[in-house]
């Protein structure tokens, strides 16, 4: 069964798109040189501010007839088709597929709201296509809103990124708790809370320090401590070159922490386990 | 952006580095090569446009091929085509469903008599459709992974009715609600093969004479080096495979005789040789599957003729030596006014008939020629072929 990788957290600014595209990219390209037979990776964007869009693919001009919007709003027989058909390639690999955002979603959680089965108009469609993917990336907006509820209810795996910052580290107690509310409220056993994944981390500042010892001494959050990243100027640059962090700079600690926590995930969606 | 290329050499090392930590103690984890059967979405699946079973007919095979046609449109412009032929048979229906036999009709009709080809394609679609959606779809499709960048499509290598039926259930059988996906073992495209095509067509029955035909041609075609093109194509393309031969490729004939169902070398030349047909008599012979062993001997007679002989075998349902005695006399008729400018015998005494029609009925021709033949069938289609000639002569008078 392909691993759908939700990134997701309440707060903003936490690194969601960036760790997620740069993790899209990584899987693909690890999987590749490993000699995978099917390394294709689909990064769905699922925040109208198209972030993940515009730096993958290079434009964020979709809308009403070639992205998720067209997905959400399609009849349910025609979406998987419809699905496949709004896909585009990235420019960063060729192997890396984007479902991009357009900032009429929006618009869309209004035009669904009250509509039944509405927080399925994404999970339906792609469970008929994800087997075409050796690994799903979806990149959420900075809220509990329905589009989020819909990338959760769509993923198999979320990924919590967090800042080491004490409110922040506050909230991500409450951020597995809503993301447990979701698994049991919609009846979606298959999604976890799969792992923490600590950004901007900078050692020369005590409080992100002393955070990342409680973090990692915390019996439950510890364990699910997947990969810290530096703060690292390499990932504001790479974003203005709309490049990954790996293509912009290999050799910035971004890129190895990356490499580091890209394997991690790698190596579940070879072994197909926790 | 992809990044200059000795950056890219830079990401391998750090991407790759991250790699071989993964893969040590098994290298081969991700080296998955086997043949994977999985649920695929139904637009995914594409038929095989070179697949010399052809389940639409040709107009609608083309239309679809070339992109004129949705699969929904293509079963749509079946049904309607079905329709308009059963309306004239006063077997009028408005729902596919109604094709199937009613079990409460007492009347013992067999329901398959006397039907079309299109008829009898769609009356075996809809069958199937119900058989799918009664049991479940039991065997997977065969596919090739043929997905190139975003597009992903598989190109169907055996199972194309059961595809076809999946359509049908899906958009003209009321009260279905599939989740429109369809099982398939799915093969990576180094290892589709048309060996493996062609053995699985020639394992079933009902591969009509022309199918086998273009059959061995794609065999033919492929062992010596043909490109095989992915988009419909006409018989001229099958037509290559008449300058070719199983003698250039000694080491494929044993593969080649195999896939088409055991045949010896005699068999394999004579299903090839169909190829010289017209297109016309091809595309009639095909929809009626008519045999090789009447076929055969059309191919002496120039190609004008085909249709008119392979419609003759359909309406009159000839045998394959009624056929040849046809031929054989239409053959003698042609290739003496073709080849010799001298008037042949035959020609002379169907001349001197001509003055004496006064003297005879019709009545005591068709008596005469029911004694002569001593089968209705056969007596009609030397009527045929005698209207035939005398228009053609008409013709030739008009011309002179």
């Amino acid at each position: 069964m392909t691993r759908v990788f939700v990134f997701t957290n309440h707060k903003g600014g936490v690194g969601k798109s960036t760790s997620a595209t740069n993790t899209a990219f990584g899987i693909a390209g690890m999987l590749r040189r490993a000699g995978a037979p099917n390394p294709r990776v689909l990064l769905i964007d699922t925040d109208s501010q198209a972030h993940a869009t515009l730096v993958t693919t290079g434009s964020k001009d979709y809308g009403v007839d070639n992205s998720l919007y067209t997905v959400l709003m399609a009849d349910r027989q025609n979406a998987a088709q419809t699905l496949l058909n709004c896909i585009v390639q990235s420019t960063w690999d060729e192997d890396l597929h984007v479902l991009p955002a357009s900032p009429m979603l929006e618009g869309a959680e209004r035009e669904l709201m009250g509509i039944a089965g509405a927080p399925y108009r994404l999970a339906e469609p792609l469970s008929r296509i994800a087997n075409r993917y050796a690994a799903i990336i979806i990149d959420t907006r900075p809220s509990f809103s329905l589009m989020t509820e819909m990338g959760l209810i769509a993923a198999s795996d979320a990924i919590v990124p967090v800042e080491p910052r004490y409110l922040e580290t506050v909230g991500l107690m409450s951020v597995i708790g809503k993301i447990n509310d979701i698994r049991e409220g919609w009846r979606q056993p298959n999604l976890r809370v799969s792992g923490i994944l600590v950004t901007k981390m900078n050692t020369r500042v005590r409080g992100h320090n002393h955070l990342l010892d409680e973090l990692k001494a915390h019996s439950v959050l510890g364990k699910l401590l997947l990969g810290v990243v530096p703060a690292n100027e390499a990932v504001s640059y790479a974003h203005q070159s709309h490049l990954s962090v790996f293509s912009y700079d290999p050799k910035a600690p971004a890129s190895k922490a990356y490499a580091q926590f890209v394997g991690k995930l790698v190596q579940r969606i070879a072994k197909g386990g926790a | 952006m992809m990044p200059p290329k000795n950056q890219t050499q830079r990401i391998d090392e750090l991407l790759g580095g991250v790699t071989e930590e993964l893969l040590l103690g098994n290298p081969q984890q991700f080296e998955d090569n086997s043949i994977r059967v999985e649920r695929l979405l139904l637009e995914m699946v594409r038929p095989d446009p070179i697949q010399p079973r052809r389940v639409l007919p040709e107009q609608l095979h083309f239309a679809f091929h070339n992109n004129r046609l949705t699969p929904t449109q293509a079963l749509r412009e079946l049904v309607q085509l079905v329709q308009v032929a059963a309306r004239q048979r006063g077997r009028p229906f408005n729902n596919v469903l109604e094709l199937l036999p009613n079990p409460d009709d007492e009347k013992e009709e067999d329901p398959s008599a006397h039907l079309s080809p299109e008829e009898q394609l769609l009356h075996d679609l809809v069958n199937l459709a119900v058989t799918i959606r009664d049991d479940g779809q039991v065997n997977p499709l065969t596919v090739v992974d043929v997905s190139q960048g975003v597009t992903q499509q598989f190109r169907i290598e055996t199972g194309e009715r059961r595809y076809w039926a999946t359509w049908l259930l899906r958009d003209f059988i009321t009260n279905y609600s599939g989740d429109g996906m369809i099982p398939c073992i799915i093969i990576p495209a180094e290892r589709s093969s048309v060996f493996r095509q062609a053995k699985e067509n020639t394992a079933r029955a009902g591969l009509s004479a022309i199918a086998l035909a273009r059959q061995a041609a794609l065999l033919l075609l492929t062992v010596h080096g043909h490109e095989i093109p992915s988009q419909a194509v006409s018989n001229d393309f099958y037509r290559q495979a008449l300058e070719l031969d199983l003698r250039g490729k000694r080491e494929y004939t044993e593969s080649i005789l195999s896939a088409m169902g055991g045949i010896d070398k005699a068999r394999f030349s004579r299903l090839k040789a169909l190829l010289h047909l017209s297109d016309e008599a091809m595309e009639l012979a095909d929809r009626h599957d008519i045999d090789e062993k009447k076929l055969r001997y059309l191919l002496s007679l120039p190609s004008e003729f085909h249709i008119e002989i392979v419609r003759q075998i359909i309406d009159f349902d000839l045998s394959s030596k009624q056929v040849r005695d046809l031929c054989q006399s239409d053959d003698g008729n042609t290739n003496e006014t073709d080849e010799n400018e001298k008037l042949s015998p035959s020609a002379i005494k169907i001349a001197r008939v001509t003055q004496t029609i006064s003297a005879t009925s019709a009545q005591d021709i068709a008596r005469a020629l029911l004694l002569q033949e001593g089968d209705l069938n056969m007596a009609k289609a030397r009527v045929q072929a005698m209207y035939k000639l005398l228009l053609e002569t008409e013709r030739y008078l008009g011309n002179e």
